[in-house]
């Protein structure tokens, strides 16, 4: 293998280490959080870190399933549209509130899985995900001489709902500076706004939120516009709730909630502390084992390994891949297989070598023999992978994400890495002794080698 | 120096069958415990600076209208709670409640699952073993493909090994569920199907040098050539094992209380599928060679001894 690949390597080795340094702890040269860069007078900035999962950081978890068949008066609008119009208006509502980094994705076509990092209040989640915030004005019912039946209300036809209403905004009035959330139709609501002011003077109409009654107030005179304000028992925060509730929409679909959780955060980071611990006393194992059973090419394998384990987490960074639990599961899972590939390679070299033949010869024979083994077993784990991908939800994808990046990239450092360090250190006389390498000063016959006797040539 | 793997082949089935038995027998009386991701519900994680009792913590979540409440008391002053599925709202009222009642009560996860959601998830989890299995076949299928028909065999000795892998975890699981009430949940599913990956991942392994050494030894039987294969292949099925075994018993060791179960059936599986692959997958093989060699032989078309396919 020639040099311009060994640099190849250094190269990826040293910016894999860069990224995978914390940003956050140290204040680097130029004060930039990952990667930064300026084109003319512009300049951006990404910034570079680990995405830790709900379970790690704590945060609510729900997963709604959409019920299309519950939409009053049925529907047309095909499930794939409901789930992203849904999707939409939750987003929005989120977006309000401030929460950062939340998860809005499909579960299918019939499931929403929402994630709030940072919300540890279930309730909180489940008022911001399945409140329909579906706003309609009623009329007063009437009787046949046309007069109205206290109490009784009924929709227009068609309904007037909040379907058309422009952004509203909470307004402070009267004497005791009462919180009301003031709100605008347009086009053609509006018109039919001050239609109905002309109709019902001097009555009451209902507002309800989610067919509950807000207030009723009495039309005390006909509007020029379609402006008007909701009052109720509200509080400054609870008038501000449903102006952002309005501002974003009713949902398309009534949602119910089939899987809730919340985790703590202190919990989560006692687990990713502990995980982490798990992590380095198993690479360390597997570090000192090898060197202690192979010597020389197990010191270049702990090599790769460390290069293995900086270059997955960097990848882990850079796509990024939300680290969960079970994720950090995977990736220690994937530094025990990746030990696997060298050992396949390692355990052929050393029967070439006993068969008599030259180092490198040896490493070569070793390689080319050891790779269909190592192509095959890494095969059926990414399909398995694959699979859990597919199938799984939440936890089980992020497993499946990180032991299969990791597959791949110890298929890489095994196969690539390994033997170019392998075939480097034998360039050095010094580190050509057999003893080395692990196998006795003279070549034994082929007695351990295991051909019979029958076809022993190769 | 050979150990004879294939001659001894019933010894090392009749040890499997040892092991597996008592497990089946537990999944068969239902030992195996469902967690609430998969029979729907909710389990509450308390954790207290100094938990109270069981059976007063029971008369607070029938005071609160579970009645049916579940409590286990766990390590690190943590009590776990399962009920019927409780919704966001009543999730909430209870935290309230207990701040309210124990003062040292500090934080709880909770997690719920509907019903109607929980038999998804369990409909899923059995249609990913079962993808999973088929395409192990294929692709075995395919990479002894050389081998024609025959290379079905090696496909169905790879099956066969993963599911005593497979049963030997779940039956495992069957006796811890049955004795101490461990639940399976959705990671327990990802750990079987990690199993399966790594037990074929090994099969491949031995296989691979099954097929290598019948290259190189044409019109040698076929047992002798698997005898030496799992002789050339043992150091390094050993070696691997092991290194994973460590990393995993680092994580059960340290990783903390949700990682241990996960961990456990990991170590258990992997052994088991390298004690599988070693004495097993190959085994197979060969007890399907003899069965087709005698049937041949009395058929009369004079095939003697157990051939190599290759």
């Amino acid at each position: 293998m020639n040099r311009g690949w060994a640099w190849v390597v250094v190269v990826i080795a040293v910016l894999a280490v860069w990224i995978d340094i914390p940003k956050h702890q140290f204040s680097f040269p130029f004060d930039c959080p990952g990667i930064c860069y300026r084109l003319g007078g512009q300049s951006t900035s990404i910034e570079i870190k680990t995405h830790l999962g709900l379970d790690l950081q704590g945060g609510t978890q729900l997963v709604l399933q959409l019920h299309p068949e519950k939409i009053p008066g049925g529907t047309t609008t095909n499930i794939d549209t409901l789930n992203q119009q849904t999707r939409i208006v939750i987003d929005r509502r989120i977006n309000s509130l401030g929460v950062s980094e939340p998860v809005i994705e499909a579960l299918g076509a019939d499931k929403i899985l929402l994630q709030l990092p940072g919300v540890s209040d279930l309730d909180q989640a489940r008022k911001i995900a399945t409140q329909q915030a579906f706003l309609e004005i009623k009329v007063p019912a009437l009787d046949a001489s046309g007069q109205v039946v206290s109490g009784q209300y009924v929709s227009l036809n068609p309904p007037l709902t909040g379907a058309n209403l422009k952004p509203t905004f909470v307004e402070f009035q009267g004497s005791n500076n009462a919180p009301v959330v003031r709100f605008e139709f347009g086009s053609p609501d509006d018109a039919r706004w001050v239609q109905l002011s002309k109709d019902f003077l001097q009555k009451p109409v209902q507002i309800t939120l989610d067919g509950q009654q807000i207030s009723a107030p009495v039309i005390q005179q006909v509007f020029t516009s379609g402006i008007g304000v909701i009052s109720g028992n509200f509080t400054a925060a609870s008038a501000k709730d449903l102006s952002t509730l309005l501002n974003s929409g009713a949902l398309p679909v009534p949602l119910e909630i089939v899987q809730s959780s919340r985790v703590e955060p202190t919990l989560g980071l006692d687990s990713v502390h502990r995980s982490l611990v798990a992590g380095a006393i198993g690479l360390l194992l597997v570090a000192l084992f090898m060197i202690a059973y192979y010597r020389l090419p197990g010191v270049i394998a702990v090599l790769a390994l460390f290069f293995y384990t900086a270059l997955t987490y960097a990848i882990f960074r850079l796509i990024p891949v939300t680290l969960t639990l079970a994720g950090i599961a995977g990736f220690i899972l994937s530094i025990g297989m990746a030990v696997d590939a060298n050992v396949l390679t390692f355990e052929r070299v050393k029967e070439e070598l006993r068969a008599g033949k030259t180092l490198r010869v040896a490493l070569d024979e070793g390689r080319r023999r050891a790779f269909p083994s190592i192509f095959y077993s890494n095969a059926a784990t990414i399909l398995t992978a694959l699979i859990l991908f597919y199938f799984g939800t939440g936890t089980v994808k992020g497993f499946a994400l990180t032991l299969m990046l990791g597959v791949i990239v110890s298929f890489f450092t095994a196969v690539f890495v390994t033997q170019m360090l392998l075939h480097g250190a034998i360039e050095y006389p010094s580190l050509r002794r057999r003893r080395l390498w692990g196998v006795e000063e003279k070549p034994t016959d082929g007695r351990g080698d295991g051909r019979t006797a029958a076809g022993a040539t190769a | 120096m050979l150990f004879r793997f294939v001659e001894r082949k019933f010894w090392y089935f009749l040890l499997s069958a040892v092991l597996i038995v008592p497990g089946v027998f537990f999944l068969a009386i239902g030992g195996l415990k469902l967690g609430i991701e998969f029979k729907g519900g909710t389990l509450l994680d308390l954790r207290f600076a100094n938990p109270p009792a069981v059976a007063e913590l029971h008369d607070v979540f029938a005071g609160l209208g579970h009645p049916e409440a579940v409590i286990q008391g766990a390590e690190g002053g943590r009590m776990e709670v399962r009920t019927l599925t409780l919704d966001t709202t009543e999730v909430t009222k209870t935290d309230q409640t207990l701040k309210a009642k124990y003062p040292t009560f500090i934080d709880d996860n909770a997690s719920s699952v509907s019903p109607s959601f929980s038999a998804e998830l369990v409909t899923n989890a059995i249609r990913s073993i079962v993808a999973a299995s088929i395409l192990i076949v294929l692709l075995i299928a395919f990479a002894f493909r050389e081998f024609g028909f025959g290379a079905f065999r090696y496909g169905i000795a790879a099956i066969i090994a993963l599911l005593h892998d497979a049963l030997l975890v779940l039956g495992l699981f069957a006796i811890l569920g049955y004795f101490f009430n461990v639940e399976v949940d959705s990671l327990f599913v990802t750990a079987v199907l990690t199993i399966i990956g790594f037990s074929v991942h090994d099969t491949i392994v031995v296989f691979d040098r099954i097929r290598e050494n019948l290259h190189l030894n044409r019109g040698e039987a076929l047992n002798p050539v698997i005898n030496f294969s799992i002789m050339q292949t043992l150091a390094r099925s050993v070696i691997t094992s092991l290194t994973v075994v460590l990393t995993l018993l680092a994580l059960y060791l340290f990783g903390g209380y949700s990682m241990r179960t996960f961990a456990l059936a990991l170590i258990v599986g992997i052994i088991s599928g390298t004690y599988s692959s070693i004495f097993n997958a190959s085994q197979i093989v060969s007890l399907w060679q003899e069965i087709e060699d005698r049937i041949r032989h009395r058929g009369g078309r004079g095939q003697s001894g157990a051939r190599a396919t290759a």
